[in-house]
């Protein structure tokens, strides 16, 4: 139940963070962060799939409500829900039995990094296509993608941070 | 079929997520022509009211560079109003023709003061959300206009919110004019800068040079013509070489709107329809 609160609070404030704040961020008209997709990769890895598909579809689509873009953004993460389970098997070096929470503590960092990098890419990539709708100009859509993932990495490693030390905090 | 039934219930997670992601895109593709669609916009009750409590907060930065661009405004409108001034003296021996000009501006429209509650100009697609809507008199297809200039055509609207087609969208497509020459064309957008638009069809024989200004036709009921619209920034040939492709710098400045205002045209035939239907009811 406790759980179940902690999760709807982490989804209202990822959405208005994303929608008020992080989405009005265009640095030099790129480099857009979409950070709320932390939501979807902090999810318990034993979590049931149809549950996971549907927490992405709903986040997904509250942000698309907010930026008048339906559909955009549910495709995308919904699409990076359903590809979290083999990627996580993928990058996981040792073999995993019990649930756990992806995370830097319990994952190590390279494969936290791989992990939440190939997340990232596949997300922006998706949004990005279907943000322009075409292929006819590559570079620009190439670094749009690259330069999205990059400031959603660098959102994503500061909120670990972040929560890392709140929690070594508790400790003491 | 049990061999169907057990396959359906092991890749049930399969099925879901194809029957999610076809919402999405059936959603993605049916918003553009779906005009019932509102409650998938910023323009509904919920997302309205969040936006508005955000905009209250940011409004306040902003505040310093609209009072400049106030003054500035102020300033053009009193050099302006001296020289109506003057010409107004040499005319006032025919007075007929002022008293029914004076008439015929007031007739023709008048605004509605609305704030921008939500805003973008990076996708290929930009939309304006702002905090007037059907009970203050907003309906869908009215023009908007900023003190600098034309903005965009109300597109979706609510109780209280409204969605704007700005120029900053490749649907929007704006008659307009030269107004030294007159000479119109349509203005249209394509992503890119938030400070270009382009009119793409303006005839080989009309005369112009880089600097004219650009203003609105006044051929839609939309816009009353003389609106201002920006200046001609190089000109260049269009795809089929038939005409000259104008590349526009817009005096509006998207990326920083906050006031703006709605074009109501009054139309003195609707009037008059209205009325004959009440004293037809009355009978």
């Amino acid at each position: 139940m406790l759980q179940l609160f902690e999760r709807i609070g982490w989804f209202v404030g990822l959405v208005l963070l994303q929608v008020l704040v992080l989405s009005h961020v265009h640095i030099y008209g790129y480099a857009t962060p979409f950070l709320y997709i932390f939501f979807i990769l902090i999810l318990n890895s034993g979590i049931d799939r149809n549950i996971l598909l549907l927490w992405a579809f709903a986040i997904g689509l509250c942000v698309d409500i907010f930026c008048n873009t339906p559909g955009m953004h549910a495709a995308a993460i919904t699409l990076v829900a359903f590809l979290r389970e083999p990627i996580l098997k993928g990058v996981a070096m040792k073999e995993m039995e019990e649930e756990f929470e992806p995370r830097i503590s319990t994952m190590g960092f390279s494969s936290y990094l791989k992990y939440t990098f190939l997340c990232t890419l596949i997300f922006c990539s998706v949004i990005e296509v279907i943000d322009t709708f075409s292929f006819s100009d590559l570079k620009e859509l190439g670094l749009k993608i690259i330069t999205d993932t990059l400031i959603t990495m660098i959102c994503i490693f500061c909120v670990e941070a972040i929560l890392r030390r709140n929690k070594s905090e508790e400790r003491f | 079929m049990r061999n169907l039934l057990d396959f359906l219930i092991k890749y049930k997670h399969w099925l879901l997520f194809i029957f999610l992601e076809v919402i999405s895109f059936v959603l993605l593709f049916r918003f553009n022509g779906y005009q019932g669609s509102v409650y998938f916009t910023s323009a509904n009750a919920v997302t309205g009211k969040v936006y508005q409590m955000a905009n209250n907060l940011t409004g306040y930065f902003h505040l310093k560079t609209i009072n400049s661009d106030l003054v500035q405004h102020n300033t053009e409108l009193s050099i302006q109003l001296e020289h109506l001034r003057d010409a107004y003296k040499k005319l006032t021996a025919d007075t007929t023709i002022i008293e029914q000009m004076k008439q015929e501006a007031l007739m023709d429209c008048s605004l509605i003061k609305a704030n921008v509650i939500n805003n973008s100009t990076t996708h290929t697609n930009n939309f304006i959300t702002i905090d007037k809507g059907e009970e203050d008199g907003v309906q869908k297809e009215m023009g908007v206009v900023s003190g600098s200039g034309v903005v965009g055509i109300v597109y979706q609207t609510s109780a209280h919110y409204a969605v704007i087609i700005p120029v900053l969208n490749s649907k929007s497509s704006i008659s307009c004019k030269i107004r030294q020459s007159d000479y119109f064309g349509f203005l249209k957008w394509s992503g890119g800068s938030p400070e270009f638009a382009f009119i793409k069809d303006m005839p080989r024989h009309s005369v112009f040079e880089v600097g004219d200004t650009i203003v609105t036709s006044g051929h839609s009921t939309i816009f009353p013509s003389g609106v201002l619209v920006g200046t001609v920034d190089e000109i260049g040939d269009s795809n089929d070489g038939l005409s000259y492709s104008i590349r526009v710098r817009l005096f509006t400045d998207f990326a920083r709107l906050n006031e703006v205002r709605v074009i109501v045209k009054s139309n003195i035939e609707e009037q008059l329809e209205l009325e004959e239907s009440v004293i037809n009811k009355e009978e």
